[in-house]
């Protein structure tokens, strides 16, 4: 059995430090590592992830995470990431980690994704240079998680992604929006992986189960969505227990 | 003069561009002589903040806000994926 915590789109800016910190303590007891899909900080500067390295480091359980667009904002992606990273955290983009947990092997991959939009209403690579390079954009992150989900061995594989890689979990966002907040190339990366659990944010007005066409589950962890610090998912599991107690 | 369907586009503009909100989760809704702003943030200064610059930005317009704080306890389940 493996138990891992995840939540996306926690903002964090010098309001919110401390904010999560007593229930993240309790976290050991209940998982064995936190997964985060995106939007750490509300700029993208390195003063806030400091204040994210801050409120999720020194858990006690790895900590593994991607960038998200907020993240993104300031032009300063590599500095944030070193500061995320000097923390003990790892961050991931077109790259996996595994995780040895009680015997069984975790892997990781992540990238932040990218819009696009799904069948019957996602942007095709044609036109001006603009559209081309939207579209573009969208392979090369779909294209690196599916060689990161692909270059590890593993008993349980997960991708983790801050764009969503199905339309099923962005139900109760306007429709309008869709393109912006994930694309079908993601989907078909996971299920050409064959991942077991596929988990994103980006959607705080989404829904949180869905599944990709080849039958991955996917999870919108959004913050605003879960409504709590984070939520913990079992993989492996030996037999059905849902209580969370002694998760270690 | 800013008609109502673009001062909704321009409000939520204003949500997600102002350096001091960078909120993309904020719903705005017109009611007959009234703007709703839902959704949730992650503190009480960032609700006030969004309050306080659409209302500086938008005089003329009568604002309630609906916006929650999202709560941030641990959980008390755990979901088996199958």
């Amino acid at each position: 059995m493996i138990r891992i915590a995840a939540v996306g789109d926690v903002h964090v800016d010098k309001d919110v430090v401390g904010r999560y910190r007593p229930a993240l303590e309790e976290l050991p007891d209940r998982a064995d590592a936190l997964l985060i899909a995106g939007d750490l900080t509300r700029h993208g500067t390195v003063d806030e992830a400091k204040c994210f390295a801050e409120e999720f480091g020194g858990l006690g359980v790895p900590v593994v995470v991607v960038l998200g667009n907020h993240d993104h904002q300031s032009d300063q992606q590599d500095e944030l990431t070193r500061a995320i990273e000097d923390a003990g955290i790892t961050v991931l983009e077109g790259s996996a980690t595994v995780l040895e947990i009680r015997g069984h092997r975790l892997g990781i991959a992540g990238t932040k994704g990218f819009g696009g939009g799904f069948a019957g209403a996602c942007a095709s690579n044609f036109g001006e240079r603009e559209m081309k390079d939207f579209v573009g954009t969208a392979e090369r992150y779909a294209d690196d998680l599916e060689r990161a989900l692909k270059s590890v061995e593993c008993d349980a594989l997960v991708a983790l992604t801050h764009y969503s890689p199905v339309p099923e979990t962005l139900v109760g966002e306007p429709l309008e929006i869709y393109a912006f907040l994930g694309c079908y190339q993601l989907g078909r990366s996971i299920d050409a992986a064959h991942a077991a659990l596929a988990l994103h944010g980006h959607a705080h007005h989404g829904s949180e189960r869905g599944r990709t066409p080849g039958g991955v589950p996917v999870r919108n962890v959004a913050h605003p969505v879960i409504k709590q610090a984070y939520n913990v998912y079992q993989l492996l599991s030996d037999e059905v227990d849902t209580t969370l107690i002694g998760a270690r | 003069m800013t008609n109502d369907t673009d001062l909704e586009a321009e409000i939520q503009r204003l949500l997600t561009e102002h350096d001091r909100i960078a909120e993309q989760g904020i719903t705005v809704q017109r009611r007959d002589h009234l703007i709703v702003l839902g959704g949730e943030v992650e503190s009480s200064q960032r609700r006030d903040e969004i309050c306080k610059q659409i209302t500086t930005h938008f005089p003329e317009l009568e604002i309630t806000c609906d916006i929650g704080i999202t709560r941030a306890q641990a959980p008390s389940e755990v979901e088996e994926i199958s």
